[in-house]
């Protein structure tokens, strides 16, 4: 099969879907790779690298269209591209196909199938095809880069001989993939990072990138897992709360990145108008959601905006064609890995396979139909999250009863024992000889101080200790040496063989142990 | 000649030294300077008792003691560290057949003085034992037979137990439980059959009580370890650790000797709390490993849903060399495959690499408490990132990548999440937290306890498959 890429018409977009590094993976699929000239200049990949790549060169975007059997894109087709398409091709590309209605039945009526990258289901399987969190891990990056681009003050606190400098601090809304990236952003560059999400199962990823969660105390928590990870709108309630947060730390925070959206829907209006006048001049608010209305009262799409107060307002749109070659890097790498699942036999031959959850619900128009929405995917996106267990702090009354009963269980338990084994010793005493006892005064001695030695010792020591205990044991050979001058034949031959393989005992036991001891070393 | 009180202080001696010997394992470093203070105790106590009163033979004993220690050099310096575990076996047959034949010279020997005493009622020229014989009372000699009785039944037991648990480490007899028909009731029944024997023998009947004794005895240890499976010879072998030291306790009684005695107990409450350690590490109580087999579960096991994804050497080498830190988790496969010098030599090129690379035991782990250690000892793995459990359980959710060699049931998360599960409960370690997990394993198989693994269908797992050392060895000139 024949895999094209054409140049993206959309002005200002710098992505690709093809780079030399993926053509030549996807070669190695058994396809052939086209892409049209110059496609990649803008991301940093001239036509020679391609050619080395074992592309082949196209002059126009119509010849391409015509030549390969599967177009891979990056943003959704134009009107132009979309009449190109023809029957049985395939476009890979970014779709939108809820938001793209008018397109989607284009495309079908051409009789062309489409995969939509944006709609790779969310399952740990398809996290390698997913292009969403590719394209929004770069947003993240660049969302901290941009803000430091714009913000007067360093975002590491630094002790310096010309004064001390104090730690930015950074707010980030929404702990998505974006999100998540500009947290080990923000804080790999020393600032101090908070963040908020609605889904309080995140909690754990934003503590473990660095950043302190802002927690709500609110009961009907979001279960995220039940949306295919995402969010989902909340409750007039809940948002009074999270605004209330957001409120009191405006005036504390220097750089505020908000990244909430709802898939279908506009983005939530999270930082209001007088938060952001209550901002200390020269902060700066990087809005991720522009494009889709912003989190920001004062965001506009793809300007930057500054506050009467001096807070500077950042609404761009294009983060990821902003950083052009990481971005097609990473999107043609999901893009390979679709292919690698649509070549199953990696014999040049597509496998439209509607069966396999991930491709079924990636593909929104397939042999003239409109195959969308797909039905829910057979394994659910994240395991459910466990409630946060509110442990209950007991009171100290409480306390207090549970270790007063647990100590007179102890006691008691104890008492019985030490109980049993008195009245055990007194019956043995009645009976044996005082000899005896007194051997056996010395035999329950040493038992207390093996049990109290013996737990001591290092579990990584137990084999020297066995061998040891092996070796040491060895000291029946007291009981032969003992007896091996007796006047008796028989003992004395009984004897002479105790004294043999008690002293292999001995001296194997303690060579092995001291063999291995030596072996331990310290790095 | 050296008089009763050398003997005596060579004895307090040779305690306190055995006390501090064993105390000394608490840590690696002192551990080297402690088998010393073992070394000097027994050649204390040795060379007093040998030396002291009434000791006669020496043309016997010497020539012994020479030939003994030539063997035990050449056992220590010749033995593979794969094969500690059957070599800690051997050693202890060897105190239990002792302890069972010094119990008979001991009754023996008692014979003979009662027969004097009754001839003529007047002191012979006894040596050592035997004139310690002489001196004691009715009642103590009454006594004196019941410790004969424990010596012999407990030496025996420990004899041909331990010499079954060795076929068994060693491969020369088949690992699987096997008994007679009969199975447990057999044992009880030679137990029963002992204990009259011991009656009649209190009663004054003569030498072949004992003989007889010892013969069922060495039935019930032999019939009592075939019926146990190989992966729980660590407590096996622990077991007769502490039997090993009953014994000599027992010995000691009868020897009036309170060296043996507190060595006895020493040993003796060793082994107890390793196979207790044993035991909870894999959440069984004592009597149930010891009378074989699993529980039964108490429902149908959890289904597992997904499929065992294979990986080749060039996958792990590409995740390895993106990892930044890395835990391996060794089993008794690795040392079936001898292959921890290959997990030596991978572990120092990571670590040449920056990468943090540790390793986490469990402790039922090998056949032998502790033998994992030992083996990455051997292999020149340094100490202090050779992990326990409890100390490294948590570690595995920050963790990037797992190798899994050659374990199987103490890496089952299903011991954790399904409460029907066999080994429900077990403490096992987390490596399924972990981002990515490799398992190196022969082939599909299950494991010993031959319950299914959830671990192997679990999204982040990959299987290894092929011989552990083959596989390491595949690896190595991959990662960089």
């Amino acid at each position: 099969m024949k895999i094209g890429a054409p140049k993206e018409s959309v002005r200002g977009e710098a992505r690709v879907a093809l780079t030399p590094e993926s053509a030549t993976q996807i070669r190695k699929l058994g396809h052939a790779c086209l892409i049209e000239t110059g496609a990649g200049v803008a991301a940093g990949f001239d036509d020679q690298a391609y050619r080395e790549a074992g592309v082949t060169i196209v002059d126009s975007a119509q010849a391409l269209f015509d030549d390969a059997d599967i177009v891979i894109k990056v943003r959704e087709p134009s009107e132009q591209e979309a009449e190109r398409l023809r029957e049985g091709q395939t476009l890979i590309a970014f779709f939108w196909p809820a938001q793209n209605e008018a397109m989607l039945e284009k495309c079908r009526a051409r009789g062309a199938s489409v995969i939509a990258m944006d709609m790779v289901p969310r399952i740990s399987r398809a996290q390698k095809m997913d292009a969403l969190s590719s394209m929004a891990n770069i947003a993240g990056y660049r969302a901290v880069i941009e803000a430091g681009n714009n913000f007067g003050r360093f975002f590491t606190g630094q002790v310096t001989a010309a004064g001390k400098v104090p730690p930015a601090k950074v707010l980030v809304i929404g702990a998505g993939v974006a999100g998540l990236a500009a947290i080990g952003t923000a804080t790999s560059l020393g600032a101090v990072v908070r963040a908020f999400d609605v889904r309080p199962e995140v909690s754990e990823q934003i503590e473990s990138m660095g950043a302190e969660f802002l927690f709500l105390d609110f009961d009907n928590a979001q279960d995220g897992s039940e949306s295919g990870g995402y969010a989902s709108p909340s409750s007039p309630e809940f948002r009074e709360k999270q605004l209330e947060c957001f409120r009191a730390q405006a005036p504390e925070v220097d750089i505020v990145i908000t990244t909430a959206l709802i898939p279908g829907r506009p983005a939530p209006r999270l930082w209001l108008e007088d938060m952001v006048a209550a901002m200390k001049p020269g902060s700066v608010v990087i809005d991720l959601a522009a494009e889709k209305g912003g989190n920001c009262d004062l965001t506009r799409a793809d300007e930057r905006v500054v506050s009467d107060n001096g807070v500077v307002v950042v609404g761009y749109t294009d983060y990821p064609s902003r950083m052009a070659t990481q971005s097609s890097l990473l999107y043609a790498t999901n893009i390979r890995h679709m292919l690698t699942d649509l070549t199953p036999d990696k014999d040049g031959v597509i496998q439209h396979n509607m069966e396999d959850d991930v491709i079924r619900g990636a593909t929104v128009t397939h042999q003239g139909e409109v195959t969308f929405p797909p039905p829910p995917p057979k394994t659910k996106a994240i395991g459910a999250a466990r409630p946060r267990a509110k442990e209950k702090a007991p009171t100290a009354e409480e306390k207090r009863a549970l270790e007063s009963a647990e100590f007179k269980s102890q006691t008691r338990r104890q008492a019985i024992l030490l109980g049993m084994g008195g009245a055990l010793m007194l019956l043995l005493g009645q009976v044996a000889p005082v000899s005896f006892m007194q051997h056996f005064i010395v035999f329950v001695l040493a038992c207390f101080i093996g049990f109290q030695v013996i737990w001591k010792v290092s579990h990584s020591l137990h084999t020297p200790l066995m061998a040891v205990t092996n070796a040491i044991s060895g000291i029946i050979i007291l009981g032969a040496v003992l007896q091996i001058g007796s006047g008796s034949v028989i003992v004395g031959i009984l004897a002479a063989i105790s004294v043999l393989i008690a002293t292999i005992n001995i001296v194997g036991g303690f060579l092995v142990t001291r063999r291995m001891l030596a072996m331990f070393q310290k790095s | 000649m050296l008089g009763q009180g050398f003997v005596s202080a060579a004895a307090i001696a040779a305690s306190v030294l055995f006390i501090l010997s064993l105390g000394g394992l608490s840590n690696q470093e002192k551990a080297k300077r402690a088998v010393w203070y073992g070394i000097i105790g027994m050649a204390v106590a040795v060379f007093f008792t040998a030396f002291g009163p009434g000791i006669g033979g020496y043309w016997l004993m010497i020539p012994m003691i020479i030939i003994g220690a030539i063997i035990g050099t050449r056992l220590a310096r010749r033995v593979e560290m794969t094969e500690m575990p059957q070599l800690v076996a051997a050693l202890h047959s060897f105190v239990g057949l002792a302890a069972v034949f010094v119990a008979w010279s001991a009754d023996l020997e008692r014979r003979r003085v009662l027969a004097a005493r009754a001839v003529d009622g007047a002191m012979h020229d006894f040596s050592a034992f035997a004139a310690l014989l002489a001196h004691k009372a009715p009642d103590e000699l009454m006594f004196l037979q019941v410790e004969v009785v424990l010596g012999i039944f407990i030496g025996a037991v420990t004899f041909t137990g331990s010499v079954v648990a060795f076929g068994k480490l060693a491969g020369r007899i088949d690992g699987k439980p096997r008994q007679l028909p009969g199975g447990h009731l057999l044992n009880a029944g030679a137990a029963v059959l002992s204990l009259l024997l011991a009656i009649l023998y209190l009663n004054g009947a003569g030498f072949w009580t004992l003989l007889l004794l010892a013969g069922l005895a060495f039935f019930i240890g032999y019939h009592l370890i075939m019926g146990i499976g190989g992966a729980d010879m660590p407590v096996v072998v622990s077991m007769l650790n502490s039997y090993s030291g009953w014994a000599a306790a027992a010995i000691g009684f009868t020897l009036s000797n309170d060296l043996l005695i507190v060595t006895g107990a020493l040993v003796g409450s060793s082994g107890a709390i390793l196979s207790y350690i044993m035991c909870k590490a894999m959440n069984r109580n004592f009597v149930n490993v010891i009378l074989g087999g699993f529980g039964g579960s108490t429902g149908p096991a959890a289904e597992i849903e997904g499929e065992q994804v294979a990986i080749d050497a060039s996958g792990v080498a590409s995740a390895l060399n993106d990892a930044d830190s890395v835990i391996i988790v060794p089993g008794y496969g690795m040392a079936v495959a001898q292959a921890q010098s290959a997990v030596s030599d991978l572990v120092r090129k990571l670590r040449a690499a920056g990468k943090q690379v540790r390793f986490a035991i469990h402790p039922v782990a090998g056949r032998l408490p502790g033998h994992m250690n030992v083996l990455l000892a051997e292999a020149r793995v340094p100490y202090d990132i050779v992990l326990e459990m409890d100390e490294i359980n948590d570690d595995f959710a920050s963790t990037d990548v797992v190798i899994v060699i050659g374990s199987n049931d103490i890496v089952n998360p299903a011991a954790q999440e399904d409460p029907n599960s066999p080994i429900a409960g077990m403490p096992v370690l987390k490596v399924w937290e972990a981002k990515q997990v490799f398992i190196s394993k022969r082939g599909q198989g299950t494991g010993y306890s031959g319950i299914e693994n959830p671990l192997f269908y679990k999204e982040n797992s990959r299987m290894f498959y092929g011989d552990a050392r083959e596989s390491l060895n595949a690896l190595l000139p991959m990662v960089d």
